[in-house]
């Protein structure tokens, strides 16, 4: 039997008898430790005899490089080494899709803050006074600070392939004859803006070579196995001698999928053999490191007379800064969403990623899905006023039904959630808000629906995700995967599957943090895969396990197989419970024979055979969905947008802990409603990002977070552990446009641009006559 | 640079500190709200620093006659805890509740934004719209100066490098006068402000005003009177029109620049909204006027 048959087969008996640790709000079993502060941070951490690195950064955005002498630096008392491009022994160039950005920069720097040297010194204060006696001469080159520059035939070109690093069309139907037939055709360009991950722990980490000659990476991060690769690629050592820690780490959300410090570090600590600890600053955090990608969208989609959409012919166009980084997949997430979860008979899709001298843009939560979000949800929504429809009656008539083929000939699935999520909202008190005015006349209330679709994982991207567990006879289980837990939880849910998979008390459930020299490659914690991908590994390795206890309880109990059952840690004779072992008592026989009961379980993630053309992962098999209501107070004196409420109906498949479910959909409305209204990253004229802390760079605050309303459509997903699929993305990606077409509401006024700042929302109030 | 980087000087009295200060290379420092960032982005000229933290002497919320006299070391949370300053300058409540976030508010003072001569400072309008006196000593001699007299320009003042402010006195609000406080950040928190304003009206009849004050934080390199707005306030009916043309006029007296925030543009909008907002909220019964007669 395959492997995901006996996954789901093993879920559905167990939910036919209910769970017993499914669908439990655990607290979370790192919570203690940490708000006690046992868990060290890396960038707390100290080792004996360390040495402090720092990274020598371009002041320049584009530029050829004459000379970098560092021969000062090195002399500087205190320093312990210097390191430039001639030092990387391997591939100098990282990159998770397309290693494509200089691990150290060499002949030409393409955005400002580009890595070109590092510093190891016995303190923190001569590595930065090492970075001040290095010197770099530039030939500046002119610098492109938009994709409309980028986009012209004169502009400069970054890269020898020039500045569009890659490019999609996709068809389906004829789109030309559809607007010819249309009733109303509507054409509406959408932009959306950079923005940062604002994690509270910036890119830190330590390195240093062991005992064995390992070389040892501790670096909060998002995937322990491909940091590895890319170490050993650069370094030109066997990944054998690379051990990565990625746990802890002080959040993520994509900012620390790709590498960040680890080559920098495994480079560092190789040449002084010393431990080397590297922590970037919060304005590097904000000048070095990947932020989410600016979009430029145009949508030209046509409708019939009955409210039916016709056609929806989309030019994307994805800024991906200087390199690509996870830019390629980025790219393939918006093309996936840009025509929704509706049934639209014909589709254009030409999809663009566009090199400029903007830092690097690469993954975050949502991952180009908030991006084509804005723009199909925006367009649906002007649709149906232009129709003079329900919001929510336009959206229901044209979603997408169990069986119907979506864009990308793909079958759509289990859309009944979505159905009944929108439904839901259209009865829910927030919707139905009387139109009682406002005392005050200049504030304006209004209320805005969107909806969200966003794959699970890679798509068509093979994923083979192995766990394993491991039965220690004094008494627990030790689970085992790689997909850090960088406090989205991933630890605690796989804890409760593992417990309900052997009938375990939570207690005797032991997770061991993602560590390369431990835990199995079960890939990285994101694209919401993590629960999905370590717990249906999990679940394989369980019912192994089970397996293989089960033969030496028959022999023990003097049965058979089929003669004895299992419950709570024990085997029993059918029929005759007097006669039971438990499995600690077994595994300790087993030990005594020399038999370790560690078992490993792969899962093949379901997929397509093949992407889409032009896409390196379109479509997904496995889609979450949510359906968003949010109402806001505008100022129209001030254009200061106050948003009130929130409200989520989440398809996530069945849950597997309701409390950090919903904490985190949570969080990620908090980070949608920054992306929707205040945050944006902003280059001066030399392409230098100029709010990088948290006093100019505008993350919500607590005063600012609305009152929110989390609900979990009860659905099942048959591929899923217990029926879950993953969730960590899908509360980002509709707020933008719920809350833009809030906006709408409230002002009469439509905004194709993202953030809502005060000085964005009125100025375009007083060009329409609103103010 | 650090903290380490400086000589720290810690006295226990007010003499103490004024001879620290006599040849002025020390930079005096309260709750260090701002002078610890000014220190991180190296923007402390001064050597040393003269704490301030252990001179109770310094620490005093006062009711004398016309005046609330406020110590240096009194903090906003202080002043939003005072029964004292809730009653006769609610407007210096209502703006100490917006200063950055209540970890700021307990260890940000009153004296320190003063010191700091930022037009940003949220504590400053209502002293402009109350009429403050700020108290400079040095070992030698002991000075009051107007609050409209003390600053100069972005964090210049009449301030001399041997002088330190020891007190701010709060001119009493009287019973009857309206006020307003409104700040415009970019979030409802530890946020900038981009602009703000203060004013106190005092009333001649119902909701007819003989005299106003208003002042504006954000808009010049320091805060200013909205003098010609305060003017049209005076003795007549605050009509809608009116109070739009109040809140233009406001507008047209400020002279805001263009950062990284907001631009100038909308500064100038932003500051006559929220002059018309505080004066309907006024007009339409939202707000009450001060009522000393509890106390």
């Amino acid at each position: 039997m395959p492997e995901v048959e006996a996954v789901k087969l093993a879920s559905e008996e167990i939910l036919q008898q209910g769970y017993s640790y499914i669908n439990r709000s655990y607290q979370r079993v790192d919570a203690l430790d940490k708000v006690t502060g046992k868990i060290k941070f890396f960038s707390d951490m100290k080792i004996e005899g360390m040495l402090f690195a720092r990274v020598f950064r371009s002041s320049v955005a584009h530029a050829n490089i004459v000379t970098l002498d560092t021969t000062e630096a090195e002399r500087l008392q205190g320093v312990r080494a210097v390191l430039t491009y001639k030092d990387v022994p391997g591939l100098n160039a990282y990159g998770a899709i397309i290693p494509d950005a200089p691990v150290l920069g060499y002949g030409k720097v393409r955005f400002y803050g580009e890595p070109l040297a590092l510093v190891a010194a016995d303190d923190q204060e001569t590595a930065e006074k090492a970075l001040g006696l290095i010197k770099a001469v530039y030939e500046p080159l002119p610098a492109v600070h938009s994709m409309d520059e980028s986009l012209k035939p004169e502009a400069p070109k970054l890269h020898d392939r020039g500045n569009i690093a890659r490019h999609a069309l996709i068809l389906k139907g004829d789109v030309d004859r559809a607007f010819k037939d249309a009733h109303l055709t509507l054409e509406r360009t959408y932009r959306t803006q950079s923005q940062k991950h604002m994690f509270l722990e910036p890119e830190a980490g330590i390195a240093y070579t062991d005992e064995l000659g390992n070389l040892n990476i501790l670096a909060g991060g998002q995937n322990p196995y491909r940091d590895k690769m890319q170490v050993a690629r650069s370094l030109n050592i066997s990944p054998e001698k690379v051990r990565v820690i990625n746990y802890p780490a002080g959040g993520a959300f994509g900012g620390k999928d790709d590498v960040t410090v680890q080559i920098h570090l495994a480079l560092l600590a190789t040449k002084t053999k010393r431990p080397v600890k590297l922590v970037w600053n919060r304005e590097e955090s904000g000048i070095g490191g990947f932020h989410r990608h600016p979009s430029l969208i145009t949508l030209k989609t046509a409708v019939n007379d009955d409210g039916r959409l016709l056609a929806n012919d989309s030019h994307i166009y994805l800024d991906t800064g200087a390199y690509q980084s996870f830019g390629p997949t980025v790219l393939d997430v918006t093309i996936e969403v840009i025509n929704g979860p509706y049934l639209i008979p014909n589709i254009r899709i030409d999809a663009n990623l566009v090199y400029t001298n903007n830092g690097i843009s690469s993954a975050f939560r949502g991952f180009g899905g908030p991006q084509g979000n804005f723009a199909i949800e925006s367009m649906m929504d002007e649709m149906a006023e232009e129709m003079k429809m329900d919001p929510i009656d336009f959206r229901l008539k044209n979603l997408a039904k169990s069986g119907d083929i979506g864009p990308f000939g793909n079958s759509m699935r289990n859309m009944e959630g979505i159905h009944e999520a929108l439904s839901r909202l259209r009865n829910s008190p927030l919707w139905q808000l009387g139109k009682e005015l406002p005392p005050k006349p200049w504030i304006r209330r209004g209320t805005g629906v969107a909806i969200a679709i966003k794959g699970v994982g890679f798509g068509t991207i093979p994923d083979y995700p192995t766990a394993a567990v491991e039965l220690l006879p004094q008494g627990k289980i030790k689970v085992l995967f790689s997909n850090p837990d960088y406090g989205q939880g991933v630890n605690t849910g796989n804890a409760q599957i593992v417990a309900e998979a052997l009938d375990l008390p939570m207690n005797e459930i032991e997770v061991v943090n993602a560590d390369t020299q431990y835990s199995p490659d079960t890939g990285s914690s994101s694209a919401s895969r993590g629960t999905f991908t370590s717990g249906n590994a999990l679940l394989v390795a369980c019912n192994k396990m089970l397996d293989r206890l089960r033969m030496e309880a028959a022999l023990y109990l003097e049965s058979t197989r089929d003669g004895i059952e299992y419950a709570s840690g024990r085997f029993l004779i059918k029929g005759n419970e007097s006669k039971s072992v438990s499995i600690y008592d077994l595994a300790k026989g087993l030990r005594a024979k020399g038999e370790t009961l560690k078992f490993e379980g792969t899962f093949e993630v379901p997929r397509y055979p093949e992407p889409v053309k032009g896409t390196l992962e379109v479509p997904h098999v496995v889609y979450m969905y949510g359906a968003m209501v949010s109402s806001i107070e505008l100022n129209t004196l001030t254009g200061y947008l106050d948003v009130k409420n929130v409200d989520l109906m989440a398809d996530i498949g069945n849950v597997i802990n309701p409390l950090l479910a919903t904490t985190q959909c949570e969080g990620g409305i908090v980070q949608g409603l920054g992306f929707a209204t205040s945050e944006e990253l902003v280059y001066n004229q030399d392409e230098k990002p100029m709010n990088t802390n948290y006093t100019t760079y505008i993350v919500p605050s607590i005063a600012d977070i609305p009152k929110m309303y989390v609900e979990f459509i009860k659905t099942y997903e048959q591929y899923g552990p217990y029926g879950a699929k993953g969730m960590a993305e899908i509360p980002i990606v509709p707020v933008g446009a719920s809350i833009a077409n809030a906006l709408k509401q409230a002002s009469g006024v439509r905004y194709y641009q993202l953030p809502l700042t005060p000085g964005r929302v009125l100025s375009k109030l007083h060009d329409q006559g609103q103010g | 640079m650090k903290v380490s980087h400086y000589t720290v000087h810690s006295p226990r009295t007010i003499s103490e500190a004024l001879n620290i200060l006599k040849d002025g290379a020390a930079r005096p420092i309260a709750g260090g709200t701002d002078v610890m960032v000014q220190i991180k982005d190296d923007l402390v000229k001064e050597t040393e620093l003269l704490n301030l933290s252990y001179i109770m002497d310094l620490n005093y919320i006062r009711d004398d006659g016309d005046f609330i006299r406020v110590g240096a070391l009194t903090t906003y949370s202080d002043l939003i805890r005072s029964r004292l300053v809730n009653e006769y300058s609610p407007v210096l409540v209502e703006a100490a509740r917006t200063v950055g976030a209540v970890q700021i508010q307990n260890r940000g003072t009153l004296a320190g934004n003063v010191g700091n001569a930022s037009p940003a400072g949220d504590g400053l309008p209502p002293l402009f719209a109350t009429g403050a006196k700020v108290k400079l000593q040095s070992e030698a001699s002991e000075r009051e100066v107007d609050i409209g007299d003390y600053f100069l320009g972005v964090r210049k003042t009449v301030r001399q490098p041997n002088e330190l402010i020891t007190e701010v006195s709060v001119r009493k609000m009287k019973p009857g006068d309206y006020y307003f406080f409104k700040k415009i950040g970019l979030r409802s928190a530890n946020a900038i402000s981009l602009v703000s304003v203060a004013a106190v009206l005092v009333p001649a009849e119902v909701l007819t005003f003989k005299e106003a004050r208003i002042a504006m934080g954000a808009v010049a390199p320091t805060v200013i009177r909205a003098k010609s707005a305060e003017a049209a306030i005076l003795n007549c009916q605050l009509t809608d029109e009116k109070m739009k043309e109040v809140g233009r006029l406001a507008s047209e007296e400020a002279h805001p620049i263009t950062d990284i925030r907001a631009t100038a543009e909308y500064r100038k909008q932003a500051i006559a909204g929220a002059v018309y907002e505080g004066l309907y909220e006024i007009v339409n019964g939202f707000r009450s006027p001060v009522n000393g007669s509890s106390v």
